[in-house]
C-alpha cells in the first residue's frame, strides 16, 4: 500500500528529518521528552504511588495537562475551522496548521491520560461492554476518540486538497468536538458535592477559552515559523484578524470571571464563597490566570488596536502561560474545599482548604508531554506542506 | 478460600516512613524471623469458605473481654466479640480488634535468647529451651546463674525478686513465685490501683463495682471511662449519658472523651480532688442531705467525722480557693447528689494516685458514696457476687533463710521508710529507689519478670535503668522485644494470648460467670505459654536449689534427719504446680459446675442458667440474668469491713502516721511557679499503657503521641501544631510534638503515658513520640508506697 | 431483595475508633493514613478553657451513606460502581478504570483507593464478607463498644432499623444534595 496515495508527504531521508531547524528548540524538546519518559518509567515502576493525588484531591497536574492539550486541540479545531469548514477565505491560510495541531495536542493529551487513568486498557473493554451512559468522562472520552478520528480525516483530505471532504470531516469533527468539550466542562459541571464547579459555566466556559487557546497557539506557531522575518500578507491579514477576535474574547472571558467570582461571593452559598475567597488570596489566580492569561495580550492588543501582531507572538507565550494556570486552578479548586470537613485523627489539625503539589514524576509526565507535542510539530512542519492552500475549491 | 494479604504502606499523615530499624544486624536479627525478614504488618480479609471460629478472652489490656477469633487455614483473621459474656457485653474495642496485629507482629520474640553483650546493650544469641534454663541455673561468663547466686547468698531467696504485670497467668506465674520461696513481689498495684482498692477496702470493706446501667447521678473524677475503657462500665453508661438516663459530672483537669458526654465538667487543680469531696461531706452533713437510717445503722465514726469537716471548716467556699471549683457547683452537685441516692456513684476510678493524699481521697469518696446509701444496692456500688473456682495443687516452702519482710516492714525501719504499709504487690518505686540508694536489707540480686515493663511503667526511667543494670542476673518472660528486656540476660518468649490457653478465671459483679481463654492456634516460631516454660524451668532447677537449701538451712536439715529427703524434697518440689497440663487444670477448677467445662470449651464463657437465660434480644442487645436473678445486693447495704460499718474513723492506722480521718493539709496545695507546667499523663482509646506500642494497626491511628499544651499558651511561646517540644525535668527529658488545644490549663501539659519507647527492635514503637516517665519524678505515696504520678513541674522548649 | 442500611445512635459513640479496626480486619482494608472504609469525625472544642462549649464537642461516627441517587455511580464510566441487588453501593474492581471520577463526585469523602488492586474501594456493608457468609451484621456494628449502631434492612417494616426510623427522628448528611443516603443519624 502506498502511503503517499492516503496522504501527501513529502519525501525525505530520516536524516534529512531529524535534523533540527532550531536546535535550541530542538533541545528543548529532546529534553522535555527525555523527562516524559523518566516520568513514565518512574509510573511504571511505582504505580501510581509516583502522583502526589490523594484521597482528598485525586485529580492532580496530569488531569490539568490533559486538559491543557485537549482544550488547545478544541481551540486549534475551532480557528482551522474558520477557513477549510465556514469557508472564510481570509483564514484560510491558517486551516492545515491548525488542524494539524488540534492532532498533535489531543495526541500530547492522551499520552498524558494514558499515565493517569489507572487501567487504560481496561478502559477500552468496559468503555465498550458496560458504558456508563451518564458518566460525563464516558462521554468525553468516547467522543474525543471519533473527533481525533474525524481530525485525521479532515486532515488526510486537506492534505490531498479534497476540500470538499475536508469540510465535511471538518464539520463533523468541529461538532464533536465542541460536544466533546462540552463534557469536559460537564465532567465538572456535574460535581454537585463540589460548588466552585457545578453548573453550566465551566462547559460554555471552556468552549470560550478553547477559542481563545487556539489563538495564541496560531500566534505562537507562525510566530515561531517566521521568527526573524516579516509574515507573508495572507498570514499577517489572517492574524490581526484572529488578534482582534482575541481582544473580544478576551473581554468576554474577563466578564465572565468577574461574574463567576461575584456570584460566587455574594452568591450566599458558603462551601463556596469561602472557596471563591480563597481562590481571590491565590497569586496564581492573579498572575497567573488573570495577568498572563487575560491582562496582558489583552493591554497589548487595546494598545496597538490589534495590529501589534509581531509583539502578539510574544504575548500568546504569556498567554499559554495564563492558559496553563486556568486548567491547573481549575482542576486545583474543584478540589479545595474539602469533603471531610472534621478532623478524624487525634492529632490532626482540622481539615483546612486541601493542598497539592505535583510530584516530580507528575511534573514529568505533564510538562515532558509538551516536548512529545514539540517533537510531533517539526516532524509535520516537514513531512506536510502545512502552508499552501488551494485557489480554489 | 483465598487469603489476601495487605501490605502496610508506610504512609503516616502525610509523612512517609521508612521501616528499616536495626534488623539487618547480626546478634539482633534474631528478633526478626528470617524467612519474614523485613517484613511489614498486614491485615487479611476473612473468607467465605470454611472456618474455625474458638472463643477466647482478649488480654490487650486488663479487662479480658471475651472474643470469637476465626481461622482460616490456619491463619487468624478476625477477632469478633463473643456475645455471651456478662462482663464484655458483646464488644470488642479498637486493641480487642488489633489483637491479630500482636499475634503476627514481625518483631516478636521468637526464640530463647541469652545475652552476649553489655547489660542493656540488646545483643543477643538465640539458644535452645535447655540452654537457656540452664543459664538460669548455672550463668554464663556475662551473669552469673541462680546457683551460684544462691550459693553466694546462702540460700536467702529473697535475694531473686519477682514481679509481673496484671493479666491471666499472673497467677501461674506467682505459683512460681511461691514456691521459689522469695519475699519479694512486686506487680502493677503500687503503679496503678493500690491506693483506691486500699481505700475503698479499709473504708467499705471492699472496692465495689459501680453499676453504670442503673445510675442516675454519677460524678467521675479522676476517671476517663470513654478513653480508658473498662468493662462493663464504659459499654453500660455512654448509651445513657447526654440527657437519656444518666446525669454526668465529669471532674477531670483535662477535657477528656468523657467530659465531652458530660452535664457539666469541672476542671479541678490537679491533685486537689480531697477538698472537693471534703467540701461535698461537708455541705451533705450539714444541710442533712444524708440517709439517715443508712447512717444510724452502717457508719462507724460518723460524729466524730462530723466534728472533724465541721472544725477544720470544709465548706465549699474554702474547697472553691483550693481546687478552682465554684463553691456553688460544690453545693448544686452534693444536693443532686444525694436527691438521686442511692441511684448515685461517686465513680471510684481505677489508677489512682495522682497525689500524695490519694488513700485520703478514696477514703472521703468512699464515705461520700455511703452517705447516699448507695452501697450494695442497685444503680449505687455493688459487691456483686462470685462463682468460686476450685483450688489446685501448689507447693510453698518454708526456707529459713530466705529473708522475710513482714516483720521488718514497720515504718521507720532502716530499708523500709518510705512507706506506712506495704501491701501484697509491694512498692515498686521504694523497692527500686532503695536498692540503688543501698538500703536494703540484703542484696537484691536477680529478677524474674513476667509480662511487665518496669522502663516505661514507672515514673523515673534513668533511675529504673540503673537499678536493672545493677541486678545480675535478670529473666523476662514477655512477648515482645519490649525496653525492659533489652536489659534482660536471659529472654524467654512467651506465646502472645492467642497462641494458649489460660487459667480460667471467674467474674464478680452483679451478674457473675466464668471465662477461660482458648488456645486459638498453636504457637508459633519456638514461643511458649508461661506455664509450659515454668514446667521447663522447674525441671531444671528444682532439685539443684534444693540442694544450696540442704547446705544452708538448718530446718530442712533437721527435716530430712527425721523425715528422709525423699519426703523432704516432696515439699519444695517446685514442678509440682506445673505437672498438669493447663487444660486439666481448668476442668479441675470448674468440676463442682456440671457443664461448666463443656460450655467453656464451646462458648468461652459459663454461669449456672446460661442456657436459659442469655437471649439475644436486638441486634445490639443481650439479657444475661433476669432482672431479679441480678446480685445487685448480696448483703443488705452492709460493708464488708470486718465490723460491717462504713469505717469514717480508723484508729489503727493513726499509730502509723497516716490521718485517721480524710483530712486537707496545706501542703497537698497546688502550685505550679512561673514558667513551668504540670505534668499529667493517662490513657488513650487506643493503646494500652506500653503493651500496645509496636501494634501497626492502633500505630496507624496514632502514630505518636503529642504534647497537649494551651492553645494560648503556644502561641505566646510561638509552638505551632507538630513542632517538636524538649520537656524536661528534675527527672530527665524526652521529646515529642505539640498539639496546641482548649482541652487543658494553661499552667498544664498532658501526653498519654505508653509512647517513646528506645528498643530498637520495636520497628513501630522505637522513639515514637515522648516517655512520660523519662520526666515524672519519683514521688513516694506515703501510706502505700505507690508511685505519685501527677506531682511533677516541667518546662518545654521548643527545638 | 434488601435494602440495607444503617442507622447510628451517634450520641453513643467515644471515638474509640473499634469500628475502624474491626473494619480494616474484616475486610482486608490497607493500613495507612488515608486508607478507611470507616471514620469518626470530630469538631475541634470550642471556647478558652476553662470556659469549653461542651455541646461543640460531638463525635460523628461516618462511612459511605449508600445514597440512594449515588453520584459516585451516576459519574462512573464504566459501571464498575453499581448498585448491588440489596441496594448497597459497591465497586468492582475489574471494571475499575482509576479514573478518580467517583472520589471527586462523592460528597461524603467515602472513597479510597486500595493500593493492591489500584482500585477504588470504600464500606460496602461487608457483603463480599459478612454478608456474604449469611451474617446479618457489620463489623463495624458489632464491634462497637456503645452500640452505636443498627444495620438492617430498610424495605422490612419489621427490621429494627425500620422500627428505630419511624420511632425516632433522624437526620442525613448534607441533605441538599440529594443524594438520599441510607445512613441515618438518630436525634
Ligand atoms: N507515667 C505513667 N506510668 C504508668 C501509668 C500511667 O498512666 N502513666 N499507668 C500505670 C498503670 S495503671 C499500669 S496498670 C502499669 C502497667 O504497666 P505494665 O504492667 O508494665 O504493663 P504494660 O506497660 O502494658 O507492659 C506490658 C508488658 O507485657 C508484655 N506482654 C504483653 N502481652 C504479653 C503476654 O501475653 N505474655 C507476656 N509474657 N508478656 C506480654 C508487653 O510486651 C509489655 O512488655 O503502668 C503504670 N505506669
Ligand atoms: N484504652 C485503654 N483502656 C484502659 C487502659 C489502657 O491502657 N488503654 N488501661 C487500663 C488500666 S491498667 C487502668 S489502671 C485504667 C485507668 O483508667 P483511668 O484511671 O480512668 O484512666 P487515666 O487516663 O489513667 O486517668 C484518668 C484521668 O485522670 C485525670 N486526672 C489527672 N490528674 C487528676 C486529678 O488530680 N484529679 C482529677 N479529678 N483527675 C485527674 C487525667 O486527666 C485522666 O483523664 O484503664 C484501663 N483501661
Ligand atoms: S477492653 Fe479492649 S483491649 Fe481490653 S480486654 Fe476488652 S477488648 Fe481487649
Ligand atoms: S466503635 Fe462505636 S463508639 Fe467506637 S468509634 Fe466506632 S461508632 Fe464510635
Ligand atoms: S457516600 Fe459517596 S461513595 Fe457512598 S454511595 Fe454516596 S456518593 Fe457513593
Ligand atoms: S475510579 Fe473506578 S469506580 Fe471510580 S468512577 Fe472511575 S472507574 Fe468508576
Ligand atoms: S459496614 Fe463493613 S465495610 Fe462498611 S464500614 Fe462497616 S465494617 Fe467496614
Ligand atoms: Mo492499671
Amino acid at each position: 500500500m502506498d502511503l503517499q496515495k492516503i496522504i501527501p508527504y513529502k519525501k525525505m531521508s530520516l536524516k534529512e528529518l531529524l535534523v533540527p531547524e532550531n536546535k535550541l528548540m530542538a533541545l528543548i524538546a529532546v529534553v522535555l521528552t527525555t523527562l516524559f519518559l523518566i516520568g513514565v518509567a518512574i509510573y511504571l515502576v511505582h504505580g501510581h504511588h509516583a502522583y502526589a493525588v490523594t484521597r482528598e484531591h485525586p485529580w492532580g497536574l496530569l488531569i490539568a495537562m490533559y486538559i491543557f492539550f485537549v482544550v488547545s486541540s478544541t481551540g486549534l479545531c475551532i480557528v482551522g475551522s474558520f477557513g477549510d469548514v465556514f469557508g472564510f477565505k481570509d483564514y484560510m491560510v491558517v486551516s492545515k496548521r491548525a488542524i494539524f495541531g488540534s492532532i498533535i495536542t489531543i495526541l500530547s493529551g492522551f499520552a498524558v491520560i494514558a499515565f493517569e487513568i489507572g487501567h487504560p486498557v481496561t478502559m477500552m473493554i468496559y468503555n465498550v461492554l458496560s458504558p456508563g451512559l451518564t458518566s460525563a468522562i464516558w462521554w468525553m472520552g468516547t467522543l474525543y476518540g471519533l473527533y481525533l478520528t474525524f481530525m485525521i480525516i479532515e486532515f488526510i483530505f486537506l492534505m490531498r486538497n479534497d476540500m470538499a471532504r475536508a469540510k465535511i470531516f471538518g464539520l463533523i469533527g468541529l461538532l464533536v468536538g465542541l460536544a466533546a468539550h462540552s463534557n469536559l466542562g460537564g465532567v465538572f459541571g456535574f460535581l454537585n458535592a463540589r460548588v466552585v464547579s457545578n453548573g453550566v459555566f465551566y462547559p460554555t466556559y471552556f468552549i470560550l477559552t478553547a477559542f481563545i487557546t487556539g489563538i495564541y497557539l496560531i500566534f505562537i506557531m507562525y510566530g515561531y515559523k517566521y521568527r526573524g522575518q516579516p509574515f507573508p500578507d495572507d498570514v499577517a491579514k489572517a492574524l490581526t484578524n484572529f488578534m482582534k477576535i482575541q481582544g473580544l474574547l478576551l473581554a468576554i472571558l474577563m466578564f465572565f470571571e468577574t461574574w463567576k467570582m461575584l456570584t460566587g461571593v455574594y452568591g450566599g452559598m458558603p462551601e463556596r464563597a469561602d472557596t471563591i475567597i480563597h481562590i481571590l488570596h491565590t497569586k496564581s489566580f492573579w498572575l497567573g490566570e488573570v495577568l498572563c492569561g487575560m491582562v496582558i495580550p489583552f493591554l497589548l492588543i487595546l494598545k496597538s488596536k490589534g495590529t501589534a501582531i509581531k509583539q502578539m507572538v510574544w504575548a500568546s507565550v504569556i498567554g499559554m502561560v495564563g492558559i496553563f494556570y486556568m486548567r491547573y486552578d481549575l482542576v486545583h479548586d474543584t478540589q479545595l474545599f474539602p469533603m471531610q470537613t472534621l478532623k478524624i485523627r487525634e492529632y490532626q489539625l482540622p481539615p483546612s482548604f486541601v493542598d497539592y503539589f505535583p510530584s516530580t514524576a507528575e511534573m514529568m509526565i505533564g510538562f515532558g508531554a509538551i516536548g512529545i507535542c514539540m517533537i510531533l510539530y517539526f516532524i509535520g512542519t516537514k513531512l506536510f506542506d502545512l502552508d499552501h492552500m488551494p485557489e480554489h475549491h | 478460600m483465598a487469603v489476601e494479604v495487605s501490605r502496610r504502606r508506610f504512609l503516616q499523615g502525610s509523612v512517609a516512613m521508612t521501616v528499616i530499624g536495626g534488623m539487618s544486624m547480626a546478634p539482633s536479627d534474631l528478633f526478626s524471623n528470617e524467612e519474614e525478614h523485613g517484613s511489614q504488618a498486614m491485615t487479611t480479609k476473612t473468607g467465605t469458605g470454611e472456618a474455625k471460629i474458638v472463643p477466647t478472652l482478649c488480654e490487650m489490656c486488663v479487662n479480658k473481654c471475651a472474643a470469637l477469633a476465626r481461622v482460616e487455614n490456619g491463619v487468624v483473621t478476625k477477632l469478633d466479640p463473643n456475645p455471651m459474656f456478662p462482663k464484655s457485653r458483646n464488644m470488642l474495642c479498637p486493641r480487642g480488634n488489633a489483637g491479630i496485629q500482636a499475634l503476627y507482629d514481625p518483631d516478636r520474640l521468637k526464640y530463647p535468647m541469652i545475652r552476649v553483650g553489655e547489660k542493656g546493650e540488646g545483643k543477643f544469641k538465640r539458644v535452645s529451651w535447655e540452654e537457656a534454663y540452664d543459664a538460669i541455673l548455672n550463668g554464663t561468663d556475662k551473669f552469673p546463674g541462680l546457683a551460684k547466686i544462691l550459693d553466694e547468698e546462702k540460700d536467702n531467696r529473697s535475694t531473686i525478686f519477682f514481679c509481673a504485670g496484671e493479666g491471666m497467668a499472673e497467677h501461674t506465674f506467682k505459683t512460681f513465685f511461691n514456691g521459689f520461696g522469695s519475699a519479694n513481689w512486686l506487680n502493677h498495684a503500687s503503679l496503678c490501683l493500690r491506693t483506691v482498692v486500699s481505700g475503698y477496702g479499709v473504708t467499705l470493706g471492699a472496692y465495689p463495682q459501680a453499676d453504670l446501667e442503673n445510675a442516675e447521678y454519677i460524678i467521675m473524677a479522676g476517671a476517663n471511662r470513654a478513653e480508658a475503657i473498662v468493662t462493663p462500665d464504659t459499654m453500660d453508661f455512654f448509651k445513657r449519658t447526654k440527657g437519656r438516663g444518666a446525669k454526668l459530672i465529669c471532674v477531670d483537669p483535662r477535657f477528656t472523651n468523657t467530659a465531652a458526654k458530660a452535664d457539666k465538667w469541672l476542671p479541678i487543680k490537679p491533685g486537689t480532688d480531697l477538698a472537693f469531696v471534703l467540701a461535698l461531706t461537708y455541705v451533705a452533713i450539714m444541710e442533712e442531705l444524708y440517709d439517715k437510717a443508712y447512717v444510724e445503722k452502717y457508719f462507724d465514726g460518723f460524729t466524730q467525722y462530723k466534728n472533724h469537716l465541721y472544725s477544720e471548716g470544709y465548706t465549699p467556699e474554702w474547697a472553691e480557693k483550693i481546687t478552682g471549683i465554684p463553691a456553688k457547683d460544690i453545693y448544686e452537685i452534693a444536693r443532686d447528689f444525694m436527691k438521686h441516692a442511692p441511684k448515685a456513684v461517686y465513680y471510684p476510678g481505677r489508677r489512682s494516685t495522682f497525689a500524695k493524699n490519694d488513700f485520703q481521697l478514696r477514703r472521703a469518696m468512699a464515705i461520700f458514696q455511703a452517705l447516699g446509701g448507695g452501697i450494695d444496692t442497685k444503680g449505687g456500688l455493688v459487691f456483686g457476687k462470685k462463682l468460686p473456682l476450685k483450688p489446685h495443687a501448689t507447693v510453698a516452702p518454708m526456707y529459713a533463710q530466705a529473708e522475710g519482710i513482714d516483720v521488718e516492714r514497720a515504718k521507720g525501719h532502716p530499708g523500709y521508710s518510705d512507706c506506712a504499709i506495704v501491701s501484697g504487690g509491694g512498692s515498686w518505686i521504694g523497692f527500686r529507689n532503695r536498692v540503688l540508694e543501698g538500703k536494703g536489707l540484703y542484696p537484691i540480686r536477680g529478677m524474674f519478670l513476667y509480662k511487665h515493663n518496669p522502663m516505661m511503667n514507672m515514673p523515673n526511667t534513668k533511675k529504673t535503668a540503673e537499678f536493672l543494670k545493677k541486678l545480675d542476673l535478670i529473666v523476662t518472660i514477655d512477648t515482645m522485644p519490649s525496653d525492659t528486656v533489652m536489659y534482660a540476660d536471659v529472654v524467654l518468649p512467651e506465646c502472645t494470648y492467642l497462641e494458649r490457653t489460660d487459667p480460667v478465671k471467674t467474674f464478680g459483679g452483679p451478674e457473675p460467670s466464668i471465662a477461660v481463654r482458648n488456645k486459638v492456634i498453636d504457637p508459633m516460631y519456638e514461643t511458649k505459654p508461661v506455664i509450659e516454660i515454668l514446667r521447663g524451668l522447674t525441671e531444671k532447677i528444682s532439685k539443684p536449689l534444693f540442694e544450696i537449701t540442704k547446705k544452708y538451712d538448718e530446718d530442712v536439715q533437721d527435716d530430712i534427719a527425721d523425715r528422709g529427703e525423699e519426703e523432704v524434697y516432696k515439699d519444695f518440689d517446685l514442678t509440682i504446680p506445673f505437672k498438669h497440663s493447663q487444660e486439666e487444670l481448668n476442668e479441675h477448677a470448674v468440676s463442682d459446675y456440671p457443664g461448666a467445662a463443656e460450655a467453656l470449651k464451646e462458648h468461652g464463657v459459663y454461669y449456672p442458667n446460661m442456657d436459659k437465660w442469655f437471649k439475644k434480644v436486638s441486634v445490639n442487645e443481650h439479657v444475661y440474668y433476669p432482672d431479679d436473678k441480678k446480685a445487685y445486693t448480696v448483703r443488705g447495704g452492709k460493708p464488708k469491713t470486718p465490723s460491717g460499718k462504713v469505717m469514717c474513723n480508723l484508729k489503727n492506722i493513726a499509730k502509723k502516721g497516716v490521718d485517721p480521718m480524710p483530712t486537707w493539709r496545706k501542703e497537698y496545695e497546688y502550685s505550679v511557679p512561673e514558667g513551668k507546667f504540670r505534668m499529667l499523663t493517662g490513657r488513650h482509646a487506643q493503646f494500652t499503657q506500653s503493651g500496645t506500642s509496636n501494634n501497626a494497626m492502633l500505630h496507624d491511628l496514632i502514630n505518636e503521641n503529642y504534647i497537649w499544651i494551651n492553645k494560648r499558651v503556644a502561641k505566646k511561646m510561638g509552638i505551632k501544631f507538630g513542632d517538636m517540644i524538649e520537656v524536661s525535668s528534675e527527672a530527665g527529658s524526652t521529646r515529642l510534638k505539640a498539639y496546641p488545644t482548649e482541652k487543658i490549663a494553661p499552667d498544664q501539659v498532658f501526653f498519654i503515658h505508653g509512647f517513646g519507647e528506645e528498643s530498637e527492635e520495636l520497628t513501630w514503637a522505637y522513639r515514637s513520640g515522648g516517655n512520660d516517665n523519662a520526666v515524672i519524678k519519683d514521688d513516694i505515696e506515703p501510706v502505700y508506697g505507690a508511685a505519685v504520678m501527677h506531682s511533677t513541674n516541667v518546662e518545654i522548649r521548643k527545638v | 431483595m434488601a435494602r440495607y442500611g444503617m442507622a447510628l445512635d451517634y450520641k453513643n459513640c467515644i471515638n474509640c475508633k473499634a469500628c475502624e479496626v474491626a473494619c480494616k480486619e474484616e475486610n482486608g482494608v490497607l493500613l495507612g493514613a488515608d486508607k478507611h472504609r470507616i471514620w469518626v469525625g470530630v469538631k475541634e472544642i470550642e471556647g478558652e478553657y476553662p470556659l469549653l462549649n461542651i455541646a461543640s464537642n460531638t463525635f460523628y461516627p461516618s462511612q459511605c451513606q449508600h445514597c440512594d441517587n449515588a453520584p459516585c455511580e451516576e459519574v462512573c464510566p464504566t459501571h464498575a460502581t453499581h448498585y448491588d441487588e440489596n441496594g448497597v453501593v459497591r465497586v468492582d474492581p475489574n471494571k475499575c478504570i482509576l479514573c478518580s471520577y467517583c472520589m471527586n463526585a462523592c460528597p461524603y469523602d467515602a472513597r479510597y483507593v486500595d493500593d493492591r488492586t489500584m482500585t477504588v474501594d470504600k464500606c460496602n456493608f461487608c457483603s463480599d464478607t459478612r454478608l456474604a457468609r449469611g451474617e446479618t451484621t457489620t463489623a463495624c456494628q458489632a464491634t462497637c463498644p456503645t452500640k452505636v449502631r443498627i444495620f438492617g434492612d430498610l424495605d422490612d417494616p419489621n427490621s429494627e432499623i425500620s422500627q428505630v426510623l419511624r420511632e425516632r427522628e433522624h437526620f442525613s448528611l448534607k441533605p441538599h444534595l440529594g443524594t438520599k443516603p441510607k445512613l441515618f443519624y438518630l436525634m
